[in-house]
């Protein structure tokens, strides 16, 4: 694969992990600072799938998926009761605990040396063809009643409850349905990179998907979505500059956080610029006939 | 007539706090019922006791022949009851109809699958509940500022787009806590004309803690009142009013003020 393609495949990858980030955070205001625990868990059993069983691609990536969904909800069962801050920290501790589980059990993950030879699967029809999907999906989900409910219980939720609104349970849909996206986007890892090793799924990456949510906009997909590709492209741009790198990712946050509290897109997607532009457009339209006609 | 909510001796404790104790009442169906009582009398925690928020130490609370002493928020609202809250509680990220709505999801019937998926039932059921949400805010009569955030409308028309969310899941009991504080003369009196108006139109028994005299003399059939977490006395507004005890209970605070 080409230098640009290897570029865009790892945007498109990015893309996936923040879109789950921003149904759990954007939509439902879970902080997860261990998200990256079930990319991991999504890549894990890819590589011993594919590896070990020779399972072909797409069974391997439906069983990531499914065994990142379990294990969201595993963990979710204790803590969805708990208040934002002890799940940020549970889940803080489940993501380093999996990076230490990885790392001990060496003769099924290999350790520290990780997984090798996975084959590269993947390329960038495919990869388009998931992120049109996940972001299809996503945005159904946003415009059900699941969305909405879980931007109730976000904004308030004893109003919520009170509304006849399940908080836990709907919680814990967020909680499975973002858990699977992560695992799926820790598929593409696997089938993209050809090795993994547990190292590379620690909390950093986590915040980091927190930080791209924030600043495209916490309740926009469409903000995640660019933020995601922004983000990932000037990694790579800034890829011989790397002790600039973590300055300038700093410094454009902070710009945004004080100029655009709201992140970069606030509350609109792609669809209200549209309609926005169009109103715009025909609007002068009409006044251009009206002026025409005088 | 028949009772739709009864409380058998409801007590609460906050540690040492006893904020409600030994209350014992029964709303009648289709009844307008106030309950009153100087500050910190346990108004507000008697209706979060009812309402599933907080578990009563002892005693117990049956709803339509249920009992629902120890059920969750959502499990009491779901067997149809609801609420507004004394500081407005509405979902400030969802606009006006869909907040409205909010009740009408949380019982809509579709599946996680059919919602990511946008499959006709889904369809079909959103678009009801939406119809449905509408006809509630017509009510109200904030149809107009439908697609606009509740954070956008001036504090009464916000009250009312609580009612209309109140309304929209066609509860049977109605818990009002202070729904006219903050309103203006006009407002008030606006108020009780729409409290009227949904009171003849639906099936409906309405709770409501009120600190407006006007409210309470105008609306309700039966005045409760609270004083210490203990119920005071009950009976017609009129004569809670010329009761001794309860002018006792008020003696120097000026019974239309406000919180």
């Amino acid at each position: 694969m080409s230098y640009t393609a290897t570029v865009i495949l790892n945007v498109l990858i990015t893309m996936v992990a923040v879109i789950s980030m921003y149904v759990l955070m954007g939509l439902t205001g879970i902080f997860s600072m261990g998200q990256a625990s079930f990319m991991c868990i999504g890549a894990y059993a890819v590589g011993i799938l594919a590896t070990k069983f020779n399972f072909p691609f797409l069974p391997s990536v439906i069983i990531a998926i499914s065994v990142g969904m379990l294990s969201a909800f595993l963990v979710g069962i204790p803590i969805m009761k708990l208040r934002g801050d002890y799940v940020a920290m549970i889940t803080l501790a489940f993501g380093e605990a999996i990076v230490a589980v990885l790392n001990t059990f060496s003769n099924v993950t290999g350790g520290a040396m990780g997984i090798n030879r996975i084959p590269r699967d993947i390329n960038l029809p495919i990869s388009f063809v998931i992120v049109f999907l996940v972001v299809f999906l996503v945005l159904n989900f946003k415009n059900s009643k699941f969305g909405r409910q879980c931007i109730a219980v976000k904004n308030d939720p004893i109003s919520a409850a009170s509304m006849g609104i399940n908080v836990t349970r709907i919680k814990m849909t967020a909680f499975v349905f973002s858990g699977g996206l992560t695992a799926l986007s820790g598929a593409m890892v696997a089938y993209a990179t050809s090795f993994i090793d547990p190292n590379s799924f620690g909390s950093a990456k986590s915040i980091e998907w927190i930080s791209i949510v924030f600043v495209g906009g916490i309740n926009s997909l469409s903000g995640s979505v660019v933020m995601a590709a922004l983000f990932s492209i000037l990694t790579e741009a800034l890829r011989t500059a790397s002790n600039l790198r973590t300055l300038i990712q700093c410094v454009i946050i902070l710009l945004i956080i004080n100029f655009v509290p709201n992140g970069l897109f606030g509350e609109h997607e792609f669809k209200d610029i549209f309609l926005w532009l169009k109103k715009k457009v025909v609007g002068r339209g009409r006044k251009t006939m009206k002026e025409a006609e005088k | 007539m028949s009772s739709i909510l009864t409380c058998q001796d409801v007590s609460i404790n906050f540690g040492g706090v006893k904020a409600v104790q030994n209350v014992s009442l029964e709303i009648q169906k289709g009844s307008v019922t106030s309950i009153i009582g100087p500050n910190g009398a346990g108004k507000t925690t008697f209706f979060n006791i009812i309402s599933g928020v907080y578990k009563p130490t002892s005693g117990k609370v049956l709803f339509d022949g249920d009992d629902i002493t120890n059920l969750s928020q959502h499990e009491v609202s779901r067997l149809g009851m609801a609420r507004t809250f004394q500081n407005i509680r509405l979902f400030s990220q969802l606009d006006n109809v869909r907040n409205v709505q909010s009740a009408l999801d949380a019982r809509a019937n579709y599946t996680m699958l059919e919602a990511i998926l946008g499959l006709p039932r889904k369809r079909v059921e959103d678009r009801r509940n939406f119809e449905i949400a509408m006809e509630c805010l017509d009510l109200v009569g904030l149809k107009e500022f439908a697609y606009d955030r509740p954070g956008s409308l001036p504090y009464g028309m916000q009250r009312k787009v609580e009612l209309a969310r109140a309304l929209s899941s066609n509860p049977k009991l109605l818990l009002l806590d202070e729904p006219a504080a903050g309103l203006n003369p006009v407002e008030v009196e606006d108020f009780i004309q729409l409290l009227r108006r949904i009171k003849d139109q639906r099936d409906l028994t309405i709770l409501l803690i009120e600190h407006r005299l006007k409210v309470v003399t105008t609306l309700s059939d039966e005045v409760f009142v609270l004083n210490f977490g203990e119920l005071l006395t009950h009976g017609t507004p009129e004569e809670v009013q010329s009761n001794p005890k309860v002018i006792e209970a008020y003696m120097g605070e000026d019974e239309e003020e406000e919180e």
